[in-house]
């Protein structure tokens, strides 16, 4: 399925520039995410509230386990969003219909 | 990566948001802007690398210290009840931007924007090592032989070595970073830190060597909402096509013919620019603002003769014929908002107290009836000191009548810049507590009597 955007891109360069724009939009809201839950909350308490598997982290694996799952919470969002309006234009037959000539 | 340069970049009538990207060669420019840019960045990164290494008082001067939950800014300790401090220095960094937005437009990116500045340094490596533009080029289109291959090995030994090393300063200011080089000597580094380390590494060998300019045109917000801080009064950098147009060739030190305008059409100023733009096509988003189309201009105009600022630093009502207003209600409400927010926290840091009380009633037990006729309540207290040297500190209950504190007896001793977590036991006669009765805890440094706290709590009493 190589359908080439207006720009000249196969689908699989403009997939990887999709994966590209979601992953850095969704990185910044976790910066911001992590930022905001940590200054309130220390990892360290919610672990001793947590389940047991989590008895061993330390706080440093208790940022780093926060801020990618703000990062995968957020990419999901980005991700989802990409794919809406992707699908829109495959119904809409563009990019195909609508090709510039030049 | 591999674009071959004579190949033109495709062209999309409608703007494209994905444009097919061509390796940009900028070349080499000297000047009056250069100069300052170089300055610059030499100032800047200076200080990255420098400060981080600087103590004072036996404390790493910056170190927002994440392992520890505590922020270490210029001599001041801040915990994450200080929070505050941080958001309103963010909404002032903010603020800043928008105000030099306004007044000078994109100086922040040509000249101090961290995308920018590494950005400059891997292109001086490049040129160390790979030659001029054309050197450059050629380069990339020549089979690989023993030159090439060197040539470009230590480019990336240099490269990757510096950042290995920019990440390695930048993760040591949320972990101190004495304690993380001596670990990086010792190959004793947790594997956190490790990790950030490599990750940081990465972005700024990714984002500094290879995607320079396109971070600029497709992942920086600011270069999106940048146009809305702007007006016809702002500082951009701009082509003089009254002067320049038509544009065309003419021999060293001839006056232009009669319908000829002052640009040669040397396109120099393309060949410098860093995001590949044309500024005589007038302002673009891209535009970076570095001045480094204005040098390339003004060098070629000593050299044929012309007047300099052909391209320069002006506005768009100095363009059009009117006069530039410095003085403008936008300047005027950003300004005002600006001095408020830093008002705010130089008034709130100067009459900050730096101590913390936090009550907890314990949840074990309302009361205990002790003595006879008398009852307990219990809690537990964290004191947190946040000054710079220890203090003792007296506790003292009030609320009720002959309400006793019987733990604890003496002074609550707290270092500097710790936490004391102190049980409490306070007493009252069960015919004057029935009920419950809101009662304070108030605590003070006997050294200094103006670091006091008071937090209000409950007593409960037999009903």
């Amino acid at each position: 399925m190589a359908t080439p955007s207006p720009e000249g891109h196969s689908s699989v360069q403009r997939f990887l520039m999709d994966v590209g724009l979601v992953s850095w939009s969704s990185f910044l809201a976790a910066c911001v995410a992590s930022i905001l839950f940590f200054a309130a909350v220390d990892p360290q308490l919610l672990r001793d509230a947590g389940p047991r598997i989590f008895d061993n982290l330390s706080r440093e694996a208790g940022y780093a386990l926060g801020f990618f799952f703000f990062w995968m919470l957020a990419a999901s969002a980005a991700g989802l969003s990409v794919y809406m309006v992707r699908s829109a234009e495959w119904h809409d037959g563009h990019p195909d219909t609508e090709r510039d000539s030049d | 990566m591999n674009a071959k340069l004579t190949t033109v970049a495709p062209q999309s009538s409608a703007p494209s948001f994905y444009e097919a990207a061509q390796k940009i060669y900028p070349r080499e420019v000297r000047g009056r802007f250069a100069t300052k840019r170089r300055w610059t960045v030499v100032v800047l990164l200076g200080l990255f690398y420098g400060v981080a290494w600087i103590s004072w008082n036996g404390q790493q001067l910056l170190l927002f210290d994440l392992p520890a939950r505590k922020f270490h800014v210029f001599g001041l300790t801040l915990w994450p009840q200080d929070f505050v401090y941080l958001a309103l220095l963010l909404i002032i960094a903010a603020l800043s931007l928008f105000f030099v937005t306004a007044l000078a437009g994109r100086v922040f990116c040509g000249y101090a924007c961290p995308q920018t500045v590494w950005t400059e340094v891997f292109l001086w490596i490049e040129h160390w090592t790979e030659g001029t533009r054309s050197q450059r080029q050629k380069l990339d289109q020549r089979a690989w032989n023993l030159e090439k291959v060197l040539r470009k090995s230590s480019k990336q030994l240099l490269w990757l070595s510096l950042a290995f090393y920019t990440g390695f300063t930048f993760v040591g200011y949320f972990m101190p970073i004495r304690s993380i080089g001596a670990g990086l000597v010792q190959l004793s580094l947790g594997p956190w830190a490790v990790f950030w380390i490599l990750l940081y590494s990465l972005a700024t060998y990714g984002n500094a060597g290879y995607l320079r300019e396109q971070v600029c045109k497709y992942m920086c917000p600011y270069a999106r909402f940048q146009s809305a801080m702007f007006d016809k009064d702002t500082l951009v950098i701009s082509y003089d096509e009254l002067r320049g147009e038509p544009r065309g060739a003419r021999r060293r030190g001839a006056p232009p013919a009669k319908n000829q305008g002052d640009c040669i059409d040397c396109t120099l100023c393309v060949q410098v620019c860093p995001t590949g733009i044309d500024i005589r096509k007038g302002l673009q988003y891209e535009c970076i603002a570095c001045a480094a189309c204005i040098d390339a201009c003004d060098d070629v105009m000593d050299k044929v003769g012309s007047a300099r600022g052909l391209i320069r630093y002006t506005t768009e009502h100095a363009m059009s014929g009117n006069r530039t207003r410095v003085a403008r209600p936008r300047l005027f409400v950003y300004g005002a908002l600006l001095s408020f927010a830093t008002g705010i926290i130089a008034y709130s840091l100067l009459t900050r107290t730096p101590l913390i009380l936090d009550v907890i009633r314990d949840r074990n037990a309302l009361y205990r009836e002790v003595r006879g006729d008398w009852v307990e309540n219990a809690y537990s207290i964290k004191v947190i000191n946040e000054d710079e040297k220890a203090h003792h500190y007296r506790l003292q209950a009030a609320g009720i009548a002959q309400l006793e504190l019987v733990t604890p007896a003496g002074l609550i001793d707290v270092p500097p810049g710790s936490v004391a977590n102190v049980p409490v036991r306070l007493q009252a006669p069960a015919a004057s507590a029935q009920g419950v009765h809101p009662i304070t805890l108030r605590i003070t440094a006997q050294d200094a009597p103006s670091i006091v706290r008071t937090e209000k709590t409950r007593f409960i009493g037999p009903q």
